[in-house]
This record gives C-alpha cells, structure tokens and sequence, in this order.
C-alpha cells in the first residue's frame, strides 16, 4: 500500500524537496517509501503516534524529545513530507563545497541542543538537563547523584554564571567532538 | 652521556648474560629453550653429582660454599635476557636524540643483532636464537594481545569492524594470494636458480603478507596519528590472525600432501576452517570474558587475587583457543575486549591500578624481549641468501600492500560515513609492518616437507628489517610532512560525555525512523540487552544504563578535588603532606562542609551554641589565616580541563587511576567550592552597593547573652574588617545578603544561589535566611548594622508560601541539601555528647583563662582546616556535622567504627557505602522535613520585635534524649511561636533542634538562660 504512494511524489515536489533539503531524488523517494510505509492512516501526513508506533523508537529513552523535535517547526500534531525531510536533513554528512543551511554543524549542535530545552528558551536549565539525565540513565542511579552529575555538567559549560547551558556554551562545550561525523547519517542512494 | 653509558653496560650484561647462556650450551644444546630436554640434563646432572659425591666418600662433610648453576640455569637465564633487554630499554630514552629519531624496535633489533654477533663468534655451531616459535607464541605474545584487547577502545573498534575486516580477512587474503602467484610466475622465469613449487610460494606469502601487531603497535603508539587511522591499522593487524592462521595451515597442510593429492573438498574444508577458526577464536574468547566479568563479581571480600583472574582467564582463553587450533590472538583479544566494561565494574580501585599497571608492564617487556631476539635470531650461518628472491619480496609486499589498502579504502568508503582520504589510505598502506609473528611462523615451517624453509627464513627476516627499519623510522617524518591528522588523547568532559550520548540517542532514534539498521542501531540493541540481562549478572554492584557517565564524573570530581587539595594545601602549608588520599578527603570534607552548604551551616552554627564559645576569640593570627585561605581559594582554584596531549601504551597516567566509587556528597561541595568563585564576585558586587554580605556563624550565633564577650568578638571581627575590606571579612554584620543567602564565608559562598534567575536558587536562598533571621535579635542591643538588615528579613522570607507541614522548599526541590541537613542532625542526635560534658566543662575552665585555642568549636567552624585532627577526637558535638575524614574511606566503615553512631543510629545497619548512605538518610528525611517546616514558620512572623527562640529540647524518651521527640516539640513551638518569653531570648532558635550539651550547661550556668526545657515548655 505504502509504497504505491511513492509513485505519487511528483517531479516539481523532488524539485523543491531537494531544493530545500539537498536529497538526490534517489533519496527522496527511497525516504517516501518509507515515509508512506510510517503512514497508517494513508494521509500524506505523520502523526505523533504514527513515529511512536516504531517498535525500537519507543523503547528509545530519549524517543519522546525524538519525535518531538520532528513536530517542533511544523504545524502542530502533524508533519507532511517536506517537514519530515527537512528534519532528516539536519543528518546528512557535510560535503565540501556544498553548504546547504540546514546540515551544517551549527544546525546539528542546535537539533541536540533543542533535545535538551524543552521550553525552547534557549537556555538548558539544571532541571531541563535532569531530565535527559534521568531518561538515559535510567532508575538505578540515585536522585542526588544525578543531580549533582547534572549540576557538575552546567558548571562545567557554564561560562556565564547563570547556570544555565546556552547555545553558545553548548558549543563551545562540545567545540573538541566530531559533531559532524557523530550527528550524520549515510543516507542510502 | 649517561644514557650511552647506559646502554653500554646493558650491552655488556647482555653479552656477559650471553656468555652465560652459552657456556652450559656447549656441553647442554640449548637446555634453557627446551624444557624437557633440560629436564633431562638436569636429571642427568642431578644424578652424577650425588652419585659421584655420595657414593665415593660416604662421610662426607657439610659443605659452606657450593654452586649449582644448572638447576637455576634457565629461569636465571631467562630473567637476565628480560633484564638486559629492559636496561637496554633504559638507555634508549637516556639518550632522547637517538630514541627522537627511530623507534624503539629498531634499537631493540639492533642491539639484539649486536648481541647476536657477540654470542656467534664465542661460542660456534651453537644456535643461540632464544626465540622458538613455542616460546614465542606461548609467553611472549599473549601478554601483548592482552594488552591490546583490554585497552581497546571498544566504540572506536566496533565503529570501524566493517572496514578493520574488510582489511584483516579481504586484505590479508589478497596480499596472501598476490605475493605467492607473483614469487611463484617469477620463479617460473629461473630468476631464483632454485625451484619454486607454487604451494610453498603460497605458504611463504600467506605467512609474510601479515600486517604484524607488534609491530605495528611499536611504531605506531610513537607517530601518534588520529585514532581512526590507528585503529583500523591495528585493529587489522589483530584480525587478520585468524586469516594468516588459516591460511598458513592450510597451506602447509596442502604442500605436506602434494598437490596432487589436493581435491576440491580440501579447498572447502579450507574455507570452512576459516570461519571456524576465526569464529571458534571469538567465541571461545567472548565466554571467556564473561566468565572473568563473573567471577570477579565474587572478588570483593579478597581483592587482593582479582588482577591475577584477570591475567589467568584471559591467558586461558589464549591456551584454550590454541588447543583447539583456534585464533589465540583473536581469542584473547575478545576476551580483553569483553571482560573489560565488567571487570572494571567489579574490580577496586586499587585492583584497577595494578591490572592496568601489570598489563602495560608485561606487554611492554614482552615487546623489548621480542624484538631483541628478533634481532638475536637474526645471526646464525644457517641463512641463504638470495638477492632477487629478497628483494622481490620486498618489493611484492609493498606494492601489493598499497594495492590492496587502496582497491579496499576505496570500497571501503562506500559505505563509511568517515572518507579514509588519500593521505589515510597512505599511512595505511605504509603502517602494514610485518614482525615477529611472520617469523615465528617462518620458523615452524618444517624443513623437511619444505626444502625452501632456510630461504623463507632468511627473505621473512629480511622483510621485517625493510618494514621495521626503514618503513618504521620513514613513517614518522612522512606523517609529519603529509600533515596527518594527530590523535588528541584526552578525558572526556562531562558535557562532551553526556552530549555525546545523547546524540547516539538521537541518532538511533533516527536511524529507527529510518528504518534502517545501522551501527547505532546495533549498538543501541546491544547495550539494552546488556544492560537488561547481562549487567546483572555480571556486575555486583550495577549502576544503571550508563555507566561511563558516571564514571566520567567521578574522575571528575575526583581530579578537581585532588587538584584543589593539592593546590590550597599546600599554599597553606596547613596540611604538610597531600599524597595520601585519606588526607586529601579529609582535608577537603572538612574544609567545605561548612562553608558551602547553606544547610550544613546553619547547622553547624547551630551547634556552636556551646557556652565554650563564649570565652572564644579568634585570635588575629587565626583572622589572618582565614583571609589567606580564602584569598588563595579564590585565585588558585579553577576547574581546569587537562588535556593530554600524548599518549603512551606503556605509560601509564596517574590521573587515569581514578576511583570507582566516590562520596558524590565531597563531590558537590568540592565544585561548590570551586564554584564559589562565581558567587564571590557577585558578593563583591553587593559589597560595593554598600550591603553587606558576610557573616560569620560560628560567632554570631552563639548563644549567649553575655553582651560583652560578643562586643569583644565583634571588635575583634571589625579590626579585621578595617584591616581588610573585601576578602573573607567575618563580620556579623551582613544577614540578608540578597541572592547570597545562608551564612557563609566570603570565599566560599553557598554553591546554587548564584544569581536570582533560576527557581532552585530563589529556594536556597530561602532557607538560609530564615535561619539566620533570628540572629539579628539577639544582637539587637549589640549591634547597629544588624539592625537594618533585621529588618529586611521579613521581605526576603514571605515569598515562601505554605511551611507548616511540609518541608521547606528547598529540600523538597534540592534532595541533597536535605540529606546533608538530615545526616547532620542524625549525627548530633546520635551522638550524645552528654557524657562528655564534664570533659567539656573542664576544658571550658581552661579556656576562661587563656581563651584562645582552647575551645574547638568557634575556631573550627572559623577556620575549617584547623579541624583535621578531628576525626580521631569525635569528642565534640560541632565536628559531628561534617564527614570526617575516614568516612570517605569505605573499608573503615565495614568494621566497627565510629561510623556506625555517626551514620544516625546504632538500631540502623551499617552501610556499605557513602552513597547508600545518603541514600538511606534521604528516605528518614520527613521528620527532618518537619522541623524544618517549624524553623520556618517561626521565621515567618519575625517582625515581632520579640526574639523568635526555641529552644527545642523538650525532655524526650529516657535513653535517646534528644532526637525525635524534641523535634516534635519544635513543631508545636512553630505552630504558637509569639508567646516565647524574654528570657529565652538568649537561645537562638534554630540551634533548638540541635545539640543537648549546650542547653544543659546553660540550665547549669547561666542565670538568664536558665530555663530547662520544662520551663520552656510550660511558657508555651
């Protein structure tokens, strides 16, 4: 079912998708298969639940920010295919002499970054930073101790003193990690 | 000069160890390389000699002197070869021009190849190579391939296991087959004068084509290149064992047959021995190391035998793979590879220390030992030189070496998310060094079935000159000039630790978008399963899904700690010696309990309600004392990111042995403490707005009435303020100190309040002014300043909204403040200072004639680091609030120790660990809580002009007098505070929770304060 729907990708939407996102059309239709195939209800658009509904995301510990993050610029509880691919975007691996906007390192420290702030103030507060802690560390570690880890961690980036992470201290903090590399994915041809 | 003279004398050892080796040879051949025919000879000799002494003269006398070499012959012999090889070691790296300029290995080779010569020319006929391919392969390598497999980077590894076998089995395999055709086509030309059967070309190949990871681990630990490049030569190099172990015995197995004999099913059988071989070798190592992980799970009560599981099993799963003819090296390295996350879980510190030590320090003699007979075994007159046999061999490993590296990085790429670029693809090709492994295999290769063995010795040997030599000393001046990407070794941060993980998060979450199965997905999987069914398992003590998070923090906290300590302590010069741990967590506990934990210093100020403190004034040494250990907190201490440039296999770094488990409580203050530094310029900033900040709890909440002690103490404060403005000014003056809450030291602010921002830093603040508040009452006759701030507090506390039942909102939001206040009172209720009194009272009279240094209690919570000797006093009741310094130290609190009463209770059990312990004490928290609650509601109304005091002792339960009952009580006071009568005023109300000793001196002494708490109670 799903993947007759790719056939419907018409040439203009490839044109423009891989205009905004810098896809090759290989890509954009290997990516609406699947897209159609996460697609249950057959309405050109992804719900909350649909990405949920993939077995491995939700046992995910950080797969509610995931998704998340996909429905952060869009319109609400659903994201059409330009969306879904602008998301992706921010995962291809930076080629030389080809700067598109969106998979720069900036924007990939910014899609981790937004991982963390979730009243998007552009700041990671302790608690903000607590509770990915909490979500990827799991139960067995003490409160106090995730606390102090997560106060540890803010002092360290903090530069400011306001003990909160900014974007700018993300980066900074994070200035000597391959961002490039660990936050790219090969996307198959 | 002195590495040359070194090295000399290591040269002449070697040559006089030689000597040794050979005299016995003459007459033994090689006893102390074959076992059992040493066995022999020294049975041999074993026998003459009692037969010649005991049976000619049969009385004869008890000798003073005799010498038996032969029984120690070969383990001495042994240890010397190891010990001239390791002082020859030495005196490379005394003399750094020459070690600057090649590699190790070649100067090992060489000396051996010196060694060799001496040993050749005294003593002929004799082989005098050490080197056996038993020995080899059974001692010499395993510690190496440990060495290798332990300290795997295991991401790094997996991340490129496609690529690192695509080398290790295509490459190997390639090269293999290349090089025999190729010798095999040239041969067919008469080029060689001598035959050149295609099976033995295709042994010698298969054998000679293996990049070598001695080899290539010598050199390349030296030129430093990124770790992506590293592993994938190195991890190739572990890998292609099995390929090179396959195909050789395949090979060899082929040519003792004849070709003729050879059918299809041999070929098959071939191919199939190769994934058994190399698959049997995994997993025999992969068991082996979840055995180690498993049995080290068991080694907490004798920690002393738990390196030498780690050594033995691995080494078993070695042997175990070799019984089976399976890959040894790929064997022991899963093993390493596997056991390590569990082991390193299971094992102490001091464990961890010695394995990493031992590891590095076998691997490291093994290599010298290796390539010195390396280069021993290279003299003999048993070589058969052929030119173009040689050099065609040379010429066909390199070039097919950098064919292969190029057809497979190419094919590799396509699939790598990390470009291998041209300059990779060619350190590469040239890192293929091949060593002692193609020798040792050369060497077995027996004669007889192969009449070309004396050549492929000879070419084998020639081929890992040309690679070690000239390869190994080009490498590093090309990988400078190409401008190769260095590696940068260094401890993660925590927020690059923390990010990075997240980011994997993320990228399997994308990945499971995707759809696709990729290396995060993989992993992802794995480490849920691990995580879910084999932690458990395996590790004793298991600490949750992410493990390296905590790790990284607690080395850390810990480095930052032992920093500081080492810093401040020794600008002090108040501790002489910072090398014993102990001393450094004492040091630190003690020096910031107080001083950075709002809570703990209201509590601790608490406490200093003890009449001693009345006669107590800080002398001006002592003031001045403070001010330089504040001043040289400030400047000196800094969380600094190290950053190790270098990196050494066999070096082994005293910053890497960080601790496992870790007071994570010390932690917090420590950072606090270095933290304080943000806080103290915001102090400052408030300073110059002209309010005050400092205060000084020892003093100015003792309680008295006694208004002249305290005008005394206040005018000594003040001389000191003149003295000095800014810094570490203990003045009473300063109570609401805005953002700066609790009481504090100038130097070392309360850790969360820095700014107004955050909701949590609005809550701490809180807490600390409500117990201050009351302070500025009793000094209302005293002093003016206090007077403005007094008035101030009312605005400060009100945001607080519903304190009645709860606890207060910063414990309720800030667990380990509640804890660290929790554990605090347990330890005054605990410990009854009551017997102690009379102690005290004596000392009290001491101290009113000289009243100095006399009274511990304000000059402790004064000056923090006069208080080390402390822990072994446990006499008094302030030094119960902090953790002295043996409860950092975990074995103490196993056995019987004032632990026990210190943790909060004798009823309670005892904890095995410092962090169970908080853990345990935050679960006690309501009834603390609850207190608390009352503190704050008598801070509530504090406009009334009236003290609000209470003293909470209520006389409780006979035998525990003054813990939960008095608390009680304190909760009914708070409910119908304003009644309190004058009189009580004199006891400051926060203090009522807290220690017995002072209240009871006070009924005893005191006229105004006299009260008893049936008094008190009836005034209510």
């Amino acid at each position: 079912m799903g993947n007759t729907s790719s056939l419907l990708l018409r040439e203009d939407e490839i044109a423009q998708i891989q205009e905004k996102t810098g896809f090759t059309p290989n890509q954009i239709e290997r990516l609406y298969s699947r897209f159609t195939s996460l697609d249950r209800g057959n309405c050109g658009t992804l719900s909350r639940e649909d990405l949920l509904r993939i077995p491995e995301l939700a046992i995910n510990p950080l797969g509610d920010r995931i998704v998340h993050a996909f429905f952060q610029e869009g319109t609400g509880d659903s994201i059409n295919f330009l969306q879904f691919m602008q998301v992706l975007a921010h995962f291809r691996p930076i080629k030389k002499n080809k700067d598109l906007k969106l998979n720069s390192r900036e924007q990939k420290l910014k899609f981790a970054f937004k991982m963390y702030d979730l009243d998007s103030d552009g700041k990671i507060s302790r608690d903000e930073l607590l509770a990915i802690l909490q979500m990827m560390v799991g139960s067995n570690i003490s409160e106090e101790q995730l606390t102090s880890i997560a106060e540890r961690t803010i002092f360290e980036a903090d530069q400011d003193g306001d003990q909160m992470i900014s974007f700018a201290e993300f980066c900074n903090a994070l200035e000597r990690t391959d961002v490039e590399q660990k936050m790219s994915i090969r996307f198959l041809n | 000069m002195r590495g040359a003279a070194l090295a000399v004398l290591a040269l002449a050892a070697v040559v006089a160890v030689g000597a040794a080796n050979n005299v016995p040879h003459l007459t033994q051949n090689l006893a102390s390389q074959r076992g059992y025919e040493l066995v022999e000879d020294q049975s041999a000799s074993s026998t003459e000699e009692p037969a010649g002494g005991n049976h000619k003269k049969d009385h004869d006398r008890y000798p003073v002197f005799s010498v038996e070499f032969a029984r120690v012959e070969t383990p001495f012999i042994i240890g010397l070869w190891i010990f001239c090889a390791s002082l020859a070691k030495i005196g490379f790296h005394m003399t750094p021009k020459l070690s600057k300029m090649f590699p190790e290995s070649c100067l090992l080779i060489v000396v051996g190849v010196v060694i060799g010569v001496l040993l050749f020319h005294t003593s002929s006929g004799v082989q005098v190579s050490p080197l056996t391919p038993d020995t080899f392969f059974l001692y010499l390598l395993p510690p190496i391939i440990l060495d290798a497999g332990y300290f795997m980077p295991n991401r790094l590894f997996f991340d490129h296991l496609g690529t690192i076998l695509l080398f290790a089995v295509v490459g190997t395999i390639f090269n293999a087959i290349a090089i025999g055709t190729s010798l095999w086509a040239v041969g067919q030309s008469g080029l060689f004068e001598f035959d050149t059967p295609i099976l033995d070309m295709m042994l010698f190949g298969s054998l000679v084509s293996a990049v070598d990871p001695v080899a290539v681990l010598a050199v390349f630990e030296e030129i430093h290149v990124n770790e992506i490049l590293y592993i994938v030569v190195f991890g190739e190099s572990l890998l292609n064992d099995a390929v090179t172990v396959v195909l050789y015995h395949m090979f060899e197995a082929y040519s003792e047959m004849g070709p003729a004999n050879i059918l299809p099913v041999d070929v098959a059988s071939g191919i199939a021995s190769f994934f058994v071989v190399a698959l049997g070798g995994t997993v025999i190592g992969v068991i082996w190391g979840f055995l180690t992980g498993f049995v080290t799970r068991f080694t907490h009560q004798v920690r002393v035998i738990e390196p030498i599981f780690i050594f033995v099993m691995a080494y078993l799963a070695y042997l175990n793979a070799e019984i089976f003819h399976m890959s040894g090296i790929l064997a022991i390295t899963f093993c390493g590879i596997t056991m390590k996350n569990y082991v390193e879980a299971n094992i102490s510190h001091k464990s961890h220390t010695t394995v990493k030590y031992a590891m590095k320090m076998l691997s490291s003699s093994c290599e010298t030992v290796i390539f010195m007979f390396l280069g021993v075994a290279t003299v003999n007159n048993a070589h058969s030189w052929n030119t173009w046999f040689v050099l065609l061999t040379v010429l066909f490993c390199t070039v097919y070496r950098f064919i292969g590296v190029m057809i497979l990085a190419s094919l590799a790429n396509k699939f790598r998310l990390h470009q291998l670029n041209g300059v990779e693809k060619f350190v590469m090709s040239y890192g293929g060094l091949r060593g002692a492994v193609a020798f040792a295999l050369v060497l077995l290769i027996d004669k007889k079935i192969v009449n070309l063995q004396p050549h492929f010795v000879t070419t084998t040997i020639a081929v890992i000159y040309f690679t070690v030599f000239f390869q190994g000393i080009t490498i590093k001046p090309l990988v400078r000039i190409l401008n190769v990407k260095r590696a940068e070794k260094r401890k993660p941060t925590m927020n690059e630790r923390i990010h990075e993980k997240l980011m994997d998060h993320i990228m399997a979450g994308l990945e499971d978008v995707l759809g696709r199965h990729g290396n995060y997905h993989v992993r992802d999987r794995f480490k849920r399963f691990d995580t879910k069914y084999i932690r458990p398992w395996l590790i004793r003590d298991n600490k949750g899904a992410e493990p390296k998070i905590l790790e990284t923090y607690s080395k850390l906290t810990m480095k930052e700690a032992m920093e500081y300590m080492r810093r401040n302590a020794s600008t002090i010069a108040a501790f002489p010696g910072t090398e014993s741990m102990s001393t450094l967590f004492r040091n630190c506990t003690q020096t910031n309990m107080d001083a950075s934990f709002s809570f703990t210093q209201l509590d601790s100020s608490v406490q200093n309600l003890d009449m001693q403190e009345l006669e107590y004034n800080p002398s001006k040494k002592d003031l001045t004392d403070a001010k330089i250990h504040h001043l040289l907190s400030e400047e000196l201490c800094k969380p600094r990111r190290h950053r190790r440039l270098s990196y050494s296999r066999h070096a082994v770094n005293d910053r890497d042995l960080s601790t496992q488990e870790v007071n994570y409580k010390m932690h917090m203050n420590m950072r606090h403490i270095i933290s304080g530094k943000h806080h103290h310029k915001r102090s400052k900033k408030l300073n110059k707005e002209g309010k005050p900040h400092v205060s000084f709890p020892g003093i100015t909440q003792n309680g008295s009435v006694k208004q002249f002690t305290h005008d005394y103490i206040n005018e000594m404060l003040e001389e000191s303020d003149s003295n000095d403005v800014d810094e570490a000014r203990p003045s009473t003056s300063g109570l609401n100190d805005g953002p700066e809450g609790g009481i504090v030291f100038t130097a070392k602010s309360t850790p969360t309040n820095t700014g107004p921002v955050s909701n949590s830093n609005l809550l701490t603040v809180h807490p600390g002014q409500t117990h201050q508040q009351p302070r500025p009452n009793w000094h209302l006759p005293l002093k003016q300043t206090t007077l403005s701030s007094c008035s101030s507090a009312p605005g400060v506390v009100s945001p607080h909204p519903n304190h009645n039942d709860q606890p207060t909102v910063a414990e309720a939001s800030l667990p380990w403040r509640r804890s660290q206040h929790i554990t605090d009172e347990a330890v005054v209720h605990t410990e009854d200072p009551h017997p102690k009194d009379p102690g005290k009272r004596s000392s009290r009279a001491d101290s009113e004639e000289e009243a100095v240094h006399v009274t511990p209690t304000a000059t402790e919570t004064v000056l923090p680091w006069k208080r080390d000797d402390e822990a072994e006093q446990c006499t008094f009741p302030l030094k119960q609030q902090e953790f002295p310094g043996w409860c950092s130290n975990k074995e103490y609190l196993a056995y019987n120790s004032p632990s026990s009463t210190f943790l909060g209770g004798l009823d309670q059990p005892k904890v095995a660990s410092v962090i169970g312990l908080f853990r345990r004490e935050s679960t006690v928290d309501q009834e603390m809580a609850r207190a608390d609650a009352a503190i704050l509601v008598i801070e509530e109304c504090p406009a009334s002009p009236v003290p609000s005091v209470v003293v909470c002792g209520t006389p409780p339960a006979p035998p525990k007098r003054p813990s939960s009952a008095r608390r009680g009580s304190l909760l009914e006071l708070g409910a119908s505070v304003d009644p309190i009568p004058e009189e009580e005023a004199g006891t400051p109300e926060s203090s009522a929770n807290k220690s017995p000793p002072w209240a009871q001196r006070r009924r005893r002494k005191q006229g105004a304060c006299s009260s008893s708490y049936e008094d008190f109670r009836s005034n209510v």
